[in-house]
């Protein structure tokens, strides 16, 4: 038997064509393989923001994990993080729950003995209860939205009330669905939002469960006249929080949060504007000159970019034929920055990512420049055998890649908080660039 | 509130005991799930994937695959990996999603079987009852699959229930051959609460012995001590001549039980043997204290990896 890690070229890719990517390279076609990419999707305990920190991205929230003990086990390595200290509960389910669905009628109980341990223990009452549910429910089809009303009506007569319950699913079931997880979740949050008037100069960016780094599309929203810049995770009260609904519009970050951005647009008439996250300096700016002429303002980017190009320039330089490998466990569509990395005129050696059918087009792109770059995923049970001495990378970019290339110079470049537009592509190169200086030290 | 954690987060799941059993034997582990549970196991409750990576994959479950009961889409995955992958038997380990719609695991491991041409064996766990559970489901089906009746290549002494999940980075693991020949072997040793289920499974003589514990007592014990951790290691302090009770979370025999020691499920019950009980010290994961943080006593933290996911 041959030991081989699976991979196409991006040639042998696009000689198949979208319509026939090859089933190693795809999602859901085979077993899964625990790489750190797809334990970081599948574990939302292990790093990242999966169901459980997005749940809790509301500030003065807890969440009630209501599951198999099993679904809340790695909860723990959350827990443990100052920022979720008593924020996690758990109901746990028993084998009787499963047949008879009584769990569902605990829920409202011990809603109620949570909130009274908070109160016993001189904790803030909080403003919202996140009830997680996980693939059992999925299954049994229990209407969740139901047992959480529910829940909010028992708690309306007494100290307690006032406060908001909404449900969370972490179905991984349904990952590749209509609604997967993530982006069921991010409607969830936008549901507390209610109704409010509007201020013209109110802005929300919305997608990410962490800050945008300084990135120069703040300033850009600053010198246009926006007084106020909101984004969940710098709300730091609920009330704050709340103030989301009085927006002129979105920006939405991350396409995750488009379903929400449309509930938004329904129910509080607030219209939104996509921008994506490249690493072309090119596609940076005329997304830009897009977005300011959609929303009616003035961007002056030349400055910003020039500072990316000579990011790129001085890393060119000193590195002229630098050979990257790049995960998916990271900032970026490792297939976009592939095809960016070898337009600013480095080599990429090897992807570690899945590849869904709407990134095509970059591998079709990436194909006409370096048609060698060999396209492994994540989730392939081959990957097992994936042997780094078959790598001619000068450096990885993403955890996934350090997995695989632990003795390469690595930037992991996967943070919580978002790089975006030139920053993203300055800092980097910058990050790349320093990697590089220590190793040769 | 009975099984309403306000202070604790969950304990190692049986999925995770049983995938513990099967980690050194070169099995290709498939844990029947949709992704989440194959991330609790190699994301969190295996300290050995970082170090040495095993065939442990996810079914990739999805939901019509769960709702249409696509057992031979199933099937067909295995039979693809095992084809790929070097293994030497297959094992399926189950999750809540089977349990829920009922999977048959008799036909199966039926059906896997008549795909390819290794051994399949399938451990009936269901994400609810805990890690000791599932190591001795694992044991008893490695048992049923693999235990020579008249074994002619045995062992002087096999260590049982000695895994990570109790023990940490002191584990000591069996291989393949260990269970082929284990009806053979000079001496049993249960060392943990699966250990004793497995030995009483194969009906042979044991003993009851912790190795880590064994003549060795914790720097920190004195006076009347609780001790809570896995029943085997209280026993072996007992024995060693600690004065104490045993109170655990996860099993507790007949065989190990004495007066004063008490299975404990829900957090109220440990705090209430801590503030009643009048002990002088409490040996347990530091994790638990903060269960009882009124407690003005000794404290020796002997860690339980299943309770805090310390090694």
């Amino acid at each position: 038997m041959e030991h081989k890690a699976v991979y196409y070229t991006a040639e042998e890719i696009l000689k198949r064509g979208k319509n026939d990517i090859p089933s190693e390279l795809q999602s859901g076609m085979s077993l899964v393989y625990s790489s750190p990419a797809t334990l970081a999707y599948n574990s939302p305990g292990a790093e990242g923001f999966g169901v459980k920190r997005a749940g809790l991205s509301v500030p003065e929230s807890v969440m009630l994990i209501v599951a198999p003990g099993c679904c809340g086990r790695n909860t723990s390595l959350i827990s443990s993080m100052p920022e979720y200290k008593n924020r996690f509960f758990y109901l746990e389910m028993s084998e009787p729950d499963l047949v008879t669905g009584r769990h569902l009628n605990k829920i409202p109980d011990a809603i109620r003995e949570v909130l009274e341990f908070l109160r016993d223990n001189r904790r803030k009452i909080p403003k919202a209860v996140m009830i997680c549910i996980t693939c059992v429910d999925a299954l049994l089809g229990t209407d969740m939205d139901r047992v959480c009303r529910k829940a909010e009506d028992a708690l309306a007569d007494g100290e307690f009330a006032g406060v908001k319950v909404r449900p969370c699913y972490m179905y991984a079931l349904t990952r590749e669905g209509r609604r997967p997880p993530m982006v069921h979740v991010r409607q969830t949050i936008y549901s507390l939002l209610e109704p409010m008037q509007k201020d013209a100069h109110s802005v929300n960016i919305i997608g990410g469960f962490a800050p945008l780094e300084n990135t120069e599309l703040i300033e850009y929203l600053k010198l246009a006249g926006i007084r106020n810049i909101r984004q969940i995770s710098t709300c730091r009260t609920y009330e704050e929080f709340l103030q989301m609904a009085s927006a002129n519009f979105n920006i939405v970050i991350d396409p995750e949060v488009r379903a929400a951005a449309e509930d938004m647009n329904k129910n509080l008439n607030i219209p939104y504007i996509e921008l994506t996250r490249v690493y072309s300096t090119d596609k940076i700016s005329s997304q830009y000159k897009a977005f300011a002429s959609v929303a009616g303002i003035d961007i002056v980017d030349s400055e910003e970019k020039t500072e990316a190009d000579e990011a790129v320039a001085r890393l060119k330089k000193a590195y002229p034929d630098l050979v990257f490998n790049i995960g998916e466990c990271t900032n970026a569509n490792a297939f976009e920055l592939a095809l960016s990395l070898t337009r600013m005129g480095f080599k990429v050696d090897e992807i570690y990512a899945a590849l869904a059918p709407e990134n095509f087009v970059y591998v079709k792109n990436l194909a006409l420049l370096s048609p060698d770059t060999k396209i492994y995923c994540n989730m392939e049970p081959t990957m097992l055998y994936y042997r780094i001495s078959q790598s001619k990378a000068h450096v990885t970019v993403g955890k996934d890649a350090k997995f695989y290339c632990p003795d390469i110079p690595n930037v992991a470049w996967n943070q919580d908080t978002r790089p975006f537009g030139y920053q993203g592509v300055r800092d980097l190169m910058n990050k790349v660039f320093e990697a590089l200086k220590e190793a040769k030290a | 509130m009975k099984g309403l954690r306000k202070v604790l987060t969950p304990f190692a799941p049986d999925q995770s005991g049983a995938s513990g059993v099967l980690y050194s034997m070169g099995a290709l582990t498939v844990i029947i799930d949709a992704g989440g549970c194959t991330g609790n196991v190699c994301g969190f409750d295996e300290p050995r994937w970082h170090d040495t990576r095993s065939a442990v994959f996810s079914a990739g479950l999805r939901d019509m695959d769960a709702i249409l009961g696509r057992d031979e889409l199933l099937a067909s995955k295995i039979k693809s990996a095992a084809e790929r992958i070097d293994t030497s038997f297959v094992a399926v380990v189950g999750t809540p999603v089977p349990a829920t719609i009922g999977t048959d695991y008799k036909a199966l491991k039926k059906l896997i079987a008549s795909r390819i041409n290794i051994p399949v064996i399938a451990v009936p766990t269901n994400g609810m009852k805990l890690y000791n559970e599932g190591e001795k489901e694992a044991y008893k089906a490695l048992i049923d699959e693999f235990a020579a009746e008249d074994p002619s290549d045995a062992k002087e002494q096999i260590v049982l229930g000695m895994t990570p999940l109790t023990y940490g980075k002191d584990h000591i693991d069996i291989s393949l051959d260990d269970i082929r020949n284990i009806r053979g072997v000079g001496k049993l040793i249960a060392a943990s609460s699966s250990g004793i289920d497995a030995c009483m499974y194969l009906g042979r003589e044991y003993e009851i012995v912790s190795p880590v514990y064994r003549n060795n007592i914790p720097e920190g014990i004195k006076g009347r001590t609780l001790v809570c951790h896995d029943e085997v290691v209280g026993k072996t302090l007992r024995d060693a001549g600690v004065d104490c009770d045993i109170a655990t979370f996860f099993k507790l025999h007949d065989i190990v039980k004495q007066d004063g020691d008490k299975k404990i499920t829900e957090e109220d019950e440990f705090i209430e043997m801590v503030r009643e009980g009048g002990y002088d010290t409490v040996a347990a994961d530091i994790c638990l204290k903060e269960l009882v943080p009124d407690y003005e006593g000794n404290w020796v933290d002997l860690k339980c990896f299943a309770i805090s996911g310390r090694t």
